[in-house]
């Protein structure tokens, strides 16, 4: 099941909607703006000559968060995230990210994504992230 | 490569200005981060940096001391414990927490200058061989 990415109500998210699937190329330019964003010398992948993961994890996770357009109390509450293999500069990554959790207990509402990230056929990245939304009083 | 039973510490100033070139690059232009007017009127009352800003500091230091086999073979699981404000100084250091045959697990954990902490992570490599 496929999702359409503009706003979406989180109410009507069943578990396994996807919420987006696209491909993002990491460019160069990409890598330098985000290690200049985080103050990471980026010596340590310019020697292995790959895209820091967590650059690959920042742009699925955005596009994640964009997709469900968080409410304003919404606490970003855990991440789990597992590199998998490496993504060259210049890669196209096939990212995707859908909905495992969406319940509500004692007025909060517990949102958990799971998202990808593949280069081909091979994964180079999975995670999950946890959101808890207070739910808006009656 | 050994395994460490410490890892370089590392620090950062987190600002405002920092914030928005991570929105830029990420692509997270959450009002939450960006928007002082807006981040008033939420429970944290003044904008806060993006989770995954901090994240990058524990990925940083695990990248620093084992290279690829982070990068490719890495896991971590995190859990935020309190916002970081524009103005804070978070440290983030690890220590060896556990080791399998094949893997390691570090304790990673952000602080502020205060002391408290802001992100504590589980974070796991593979032991060369």
């Amino acid at each position: 099941m496929l999702v359409e990415r503009d706003t979406m109500d989180l109410a009507t998210l069943e578990s396994g909607s996807e919420l987006f699937s696209r491909r993002i190329t990491m460019t160069g330019d990409a890598v330098a703006g985000y290690l200049a964003a985080v103050e990471d010398d980026g010596d340590a992948y310019a020697l292995e000559g790959v895209v820091p993961p967590m650059a690959v994890a920042a742009l699925v996770m955005a596009e994640a968060l964009k997709a469900i357009e968080l409410p304003a109390g919404a606490v970003h509450t855990g991440q789990e995230l597992g590199f998998l293999a490496a993504v060259d500069v210049g890669a196209e990554v096939q990212c995707t990210a859908k909905v495992v959790q969406n319940s509500v207990r004692r007025g909060t509402r517990f949102v958990a994504l799971e998202i990808t990230a593949d280069v081909g056929d091979e994964r180079a990245l999975t995670g999950r992230v946890s959101l808890a939304i207070p739910e808006e009083e009656e | 490569m050994a395994t460490p039973e410490v890892l370089q510490e590392i620090s950062h100033k987190v600002t405002q200005a920092q914030l928005a070139r991570y929105a830029d690059a990420s692509g997270d232009h959450n009002p939450l981060h960006l928007d002082e007017e807006f981040a008033a009127g939420t429970p944290y009352g003044r904008t806060i940096a993006h989770g995954m800003l901090v994240l990058a500091f524990v990925s940083e230091t695990m990248a620093k001391s084992f290279g690829r086999a982070w990068m490719c073979e890495g896991k971590m699981k995190a859990k935020f414990r309190a916002p970081v404000y524009p103005g804070d100084t978070v440290t983030t250091s690890g220590t060896l927490k556990s080791t399998s045959d094949a893997t390691a697990t570090y304790e990673i954990v952000v602080r502020k200058q205060d002391g408290s902490d802001v992100v504590t992570v589980d974070a796991t490599v593979p032991i060369p061989v």
